[in-house]
């Protein structure tokens, strides 16, 4: 189990570092900050300074080593655009991100459960097609336009919501349903094929034959078995929706990590780009590292391949 | 190849025609096929079918509305656009962009993914494993995110977009198809190959390709709506297929504005045909995922 | 958030039963929604701006201002100048109480105003403006140490510039181009270093930095110990909300006073929103086409005709109209902008399709021909694509392609561009600095260059009489309408709104700013 472990872990930290590779690289190729934060036709003593400063005039080699030097004492590097520390500019973020991911799960779990289970028990055709078909109407929608439809609709027509920013726990609805919709299809066709799993097990044939409620079968034997698979892939989405809700940021005017990250691109702010893009890679990582790890504990078989 | 008269012939998996005939033609979701179909010949047909030309407008001609509105006329059948372009006509190129970009980009990620995914599964060993380790780096950083990236380095055209959609996706089908390969590998069928003498690329090839097909192919019906909406988003922020050319999800981006004006006409017709053909695609592809191999649950 | 939210069990025997749940959310929901609509309230001191960009440390620092104007935003809060542009006055002595250049035009001596003071209380002395011109290192500065000799400061309150050679535009570039002119207190910037200044800048302003969440945004509080007046709102907040339509919603709302930046439908839409006003800016950023290949014999560019004919074909008034509600002005200059010192007023641009067309055919030219590509900032692709198709109705067929902004300033200044390129240049200084940058061998965005323009430039100068400086930087000018080297678009309008709490927005006192400056002026209705 240990070797098991310890054969996951080094895998993870080797995509991690693959990844600051490539992102180091990546970021270089994509401009210089330098011409950004100068105005055109800055003198070439100018746009070296500038280079100077933030390093940018050594050799790529000797730029990696540092950011990993760095990076091995906990220093993300400083924010060329606002001068600041890039893990103070993401941890002052993340709790926003998180708090809009959170809900935003828990709409998407709302949406997606109760239709996958409709879907894999068909109580009437009617329901059932209608809870999925609402379940892939967020598959179909780009979020920033289920956004500003909300926006229309609940701030500007029904004065129920207010349109933007952060604040009260009213600012978090809208974004975090226009986020979470998109992801409800996926939860709702792992319940259904979970819960069809399940609803052919043994275990719930015994029951039938017992002669309970199919009813009671259902949402007493059979749900809490089949959410298991749904939570972890939850779980997982979890962390993705942190890193993908840049759209619905920028539309909600949200202070989330997607936004500092698409900012962090337009403005060619190294660090940032490579400290955010670090970050919610390694959330990503360690999250399937721990979910592999649960599995591997559940089922032996796993463990044991070549 | 066949096998030698004097041996058991040993179980083999259901031929691909053998599984095609198992899905009748009446089984076949209509509505979601008939909306990909329709939106198929109207992306060829464009150049007949469209009113106006979708990249030339009039000033005076500006946010028409639809021609059942008061102010609307039937010379512009949808409404106009912030430019006075024809927006019908604009939505009958758009399919074509959206068509393209769709299912080449699915294409593109496809190939590349079942590619690997096979070389992955079957190859195992160190191929594997730094295929995986590059997956799971690619996986690592977000597709939107990724695709920014690429566009801000390349710049956006539709042909760039195609190339970063498929370079972004790919790995979702490298690990799925990983996943069936390393339980294709242990079947008899191939283990009959391997006997056989037959080399490692004609097995991937001849044995494992044509059994993956399937996975792909409901894969890439899936992925056809990602990529779409990533499209749209992408022109959102800026970086999608460029303007004047006409794609739904940069109508969509340019008519945002128009929502809250009461300029409805300018994202909704836009907004639903993308909704019908990524519902459709989704459909369609859930059915399909049922239909040719109930144990493809993890997609 | 209890796990109980995603369980659907309707579990008789223990816990809450899932009615008496959803009784309390319910609860709860419009509790906190009555609650909210007064956190959405505004309070009664303090206004509420929705920036369109995401406000940066960099601007609380002069000496770092790059040459854009959006910095400006801050600095006229936060900081005051020795001279800059106020309301009457295009050179308005502020922290200077006056300014005297001596006979020979190589010296420069200003005297601070009594009682000037920082927010931390320190008064405004010489060593202060020494400090902040020396320390200066953003656009222009390698202009500016080469020009000038010493800075001394004479007493307390007097300062004298001494200048290597005169040098007629130094009160321009001191006060408007650059930073250099705004002061910021030498004893507290020694103390906390550049980066702690940053985080908490000190000024001479009216208003004084509270708070800054970067990306997000920035708190101010006003400053009663300014010289020119006591500001009349205590509390100014800035608000980044990128999204054009969020932030006139946010407008609407009440939830911001000032929204920067509504374009489009959007501002028309303001327009007719009662209680909402539709504020105007026309900025320092004339909008116009360069062909960079009209130096190249073979290109069709090269014929004066094809350029005029292209000139001919744009639509200025009404693609005015369509996008900035016919705000913005059409001068027909394309590279200087009305209200700079020198600024020549060409007769109006025509609008002939016919002209153009037939002017392509004395060009040789009957059935129009390919122009290649038409390169602008993604930003400004809205004004491109009405310029496009313009020229496609005369016979210029050409494809647009929108650039991302960092990409095209950076591009546009490599020379990489070819065939027709819409610029809108912003940068600040009068007309021999825009003719300097744009048509002069060597200029940053020049790509080729006429020998009789370079040689009356020269002569511009060193032309000490103003008259005929003016003289011949007009003749310059001229050339350039007469040749088409440019063709003009429009100088761009800044569209804003301001909401109805807003007394005096400030919005459009300061000529070719588009922010609301000065903020001691502004009031909220009713005070």
């Amino acid at each position: 189990m240990t070797r098991y472990i310890t054969r996951r872990a080094a895998y993870c930290a080797l995509s991690l570092l693959l990844l600051s590779l490539t992102i180091f690289f990546f970021v270089r190729v994509t401009g210089d900050p330098a011409a950004l934060l100068v105005e055109p036709g800055a003198s070439a003593a100018d746009i070296a300074a500038i280079h100077h400063r933030f390093g940018l005039d050594q050799p790529l080699w000797v730029q990696y080593g540092l950011f990993m030097w760095s990076l091995a004492h906990g220093d993300l590097g400083q924010s060329f655009y606002y001068q600041t520390p890039v893990i103070d500019l993401y941890l002052s973020r993340l709790p926003n991100s998180l708090m809009l991911a959170g809900v935003a799960m828990v709409f998407s779990l709302l949406i997606g459960i109760p239709s996958g289970i409709l879907a894999a028990v068909r109580v009437g055709r009617f329901w059932d097609s209608a809870g999925k078909v609402f379940a892939l109407l967020g598959l179909s929608l780009p979020s920033f336009w289920v956004g500003l439809v909300l926006i229309l609709l609940f701030s500007v027509y029904l004065h129920w919501l207010p349109s933007s920013g952060a604040g009260t726990p009213l600012h978090l609805i809208m974004p975090a349903f226009a986020l979470g919709w998109y992801f409800a299809a996926a939860h709702m066709r792992l319940t259904r094929s979970s819960m069809l799993d399940v609803l052919g097990s043994e275990y719930i044939k015994l029951a039938r034959l017992k002669g309970l409620p199919e009813a009671l079968v259902i949402t007493k034997h059979a749900f809490k078995n089949a959410l298991i698979p749904v939570l972890t892939l939850a779980g997982i989405n979890l962390v993705i929706m942190v890193n993908v809700a840049v759209v619905v940021e920028t539309v909600f005017a949200w202070p989330g990590i997607g936004r500092l990250l698409y900012e962090g691109i337009t403005f060619r702010d190294f660090p940032v780009v490579q400290g955010v893009v670090l970050l919610g890679g390694a959330m990503i990582v360690v999250v399937n590292l721990a979910i592999d790890i649960l599995y591997a504990v559940i089922d032996p078989r796993i463990r044991l391949e070549r | 190849m066949s096998a030698p008269a004097d041996v058991i012939t040993l179980p083999s998996p259901p031929s691909r025609a053998a599984r095609r005939r198992a899905i009748r033609l009446g089984d076949i979701p209509i509505v979601p096929a008939a909306i990909l179909i329709i939106i198929a010949l109207v992306a060829i047909f464009a150049d007949q079918l469209a009113p106006h030309d979708p990249e030339v407008g009039k000033l005076t001609a500006r946010f028409k509305p639809p021609f059942w509105q008061s102010g609307g006329s039937t010379q512009y059948l949808l409404g106009t656009d912030q430019l006075g372009r024809d927006v019908l006509s604009r939505l009958i190129f758009g399919a074509r962009v959206s068509m393209v970009v769709g299912i080449m980009a699915v294409i593109v990620a496809g190939v590349i993914g079942t590619a690997l995914g096979i070389l992955s599964g079957y190859l195992r060993g160190w191929v594997d494993q730094v295929i995986m380790r590059i997956t799971d780096t690619w996986l690592a950083l977000p597709a939107l995110t990724f695709a920014i990236f690429l566009a801000a380095i390349v710049g956006p055209s539709m042909w760039n977009i195609v190339i970063i959609l498929g370079v972004t996706y790919w790995t979702r089908y490298a690990r799925v198809i990983r996943g069936e390969v390393l339980s294709l590998r242990e079947r008899e069928f191939v283990q009959l190959a391997v006997v056989a003498g037959c080399s490692k690329w004609t097995i991937m090839a001849r044995h494992i390709l044509p059994n993956v097909i399937n996975s792909a192919t409901v894969l890439g019906s899936l992925m056809l709506g990602v990529v779409i909406i990533t499209e749209a988003t992408l022109s959102f922020l800026g970086v999608g297929v460029p303007p004047p050319q006409p794609a739904w999800g940069l109508m969509l981006s340019d008519g945002k504005q128009g929502l809250m004006v009461g300029y409805w006409w300018l994202t909704v017709f836009p907004g639903c045909c993308i909704m019908l053909m990524v519902l459709s695609a989704n459909l369609l592809g859930d059915w399909l995922r049922v239909k040719l191999d109930p144990q493809l649950r993890q997609l | 958030m209890s796990s109980g939210l995603i369980s659907r069990e309707p579990h008789p025997a223990g816990g809450i039963s899932t009615f008496g749940r959803r009784d309390f959310l319910v609860a709860t929901g419009l509790g906190l929604m009555a609650g909210a609509h007064t956190a959405v309230a505004a309070s009664p001191d303090q206004l509420t701006w929705g920036v369109h960009v995401s406000l940066a440390p960099t601007w609380f620092e002069p000496a770092e201002a790059s040459g854009i104007i959006t910095p400006f935003m801050v600095f006229y809060a936060l900081h005051d100048a020795m001279v800059k542009p106020m309301p009457d006055m295009a050179l308005a002595p502020c922290l200077a109480e006056s300014v005297k250049a001596s006979e020979d035009g190589k010296s420069y001596e200003f005297v601070i105003r009594e009682g000037a003071k920082f927010h931390n209380g320190d008064p405004v002395t010489s060593a202060d403006v020494k400090f902040s011109f020396e320390r200066y290192r953003g656009v222009a500065h390698g202009l500016l140490q080469e020009r000038v000799a010493a800075v001394e400061a004479l007493d307390a309150r007097r300062v004298r510039f001494q200048l290597k050679e005169p040098w007629p535009d130094f009160l321009t570039f001191y006060a408007t181009a650059t930073g250099s002119g705004w002061v910021v207190p030498k004893a507290y910037i020694e103390k906390v270093g550049d980066d702690g200044f940053k985080k908490a800048p000190v000024g001479a302003g009216p208003y004084k930095f509270v708070s800054f969440t970067p990306g997000v945004e920035l708190v101010l509080e006003a400053f009663d110990g300014y010289w020119r007046k006591k500001p009349a709102v205590k509390r100014l907040v800035f608000k980044v909300i990128p999204d054009e339509s969020t932030r006139l919603a946010a407008l609407k709302l009440g939830e911001i006073d000032v929204a920067y930046s509504v374009r489009g439908e959007l501002a028309e839409q303001l327009r007719k929103t009662p209680g909402l006003e539709l504020k105007p800016a026309v900025v320092q950023a004339p909008f116009c086409l360069y062909f960079p290949d009209q130096w190249d014999e073979k290109s069709p560019w090269h014929d004066v005709r094809v350029r005029k004919a292209a000139s001919l074909a744009i639509d200025c008034k009404g693609i005015n109209e369509a996008l900035t509600l016919g705000y913005s002005e059409v001068t027909g200059n394309s590279i200087v902008p009305k209200g700079y010192d020198f600024y020549w007023q060409p007769p109006a641009p025509e609008y002939d399709p016919k002209k153009a067309k037939q002017l392509l055919a004395e060009a040789g030219l009957p059935r129009g021909f390919d122009a290649g590509t038409y390169f602008c900032d993604a930003s400004y692709a809205n004004i491109g694509e009405s310029v496009v198709d313009n020229l496609l109705a005369a016979g210029i067929r050409c494809k647009l392609r929108p650039v991302e902004r960092a990409a095209f300033i950076k591009e546009f200044g490599e020379k990489k561009y070819k065939n027709i390129i819409q610029a809108g240049p912003g940068a600040f200084g009068n007309a021999a600095t825009r003719i300097e940058a744009h048509l002069v061998k060597g200029g940053v965005f020049s790509y080729g260059s006429y020998p009789d323009i370079d040689e009356l430039y020269q002569q511009q100068a060193v032309e000490l009489d103003r008259a005929r400086r003016e003289a011949i930087l007009f003749k310059i000018q001229q050339l350039m309408v007469e040749r088409a080297i440019y063709a003009p678009i429009w100088q761009l309008a800044f569209i804003n709104g301001v909401g109805s709490r807003v007394g005096e927005s400030s919005f459009g006192r300061i000529p070719l700013f588009p922010y609301t400056s000065p903020y001691e002026d502004i009031t909220l209705k009713g005070t």
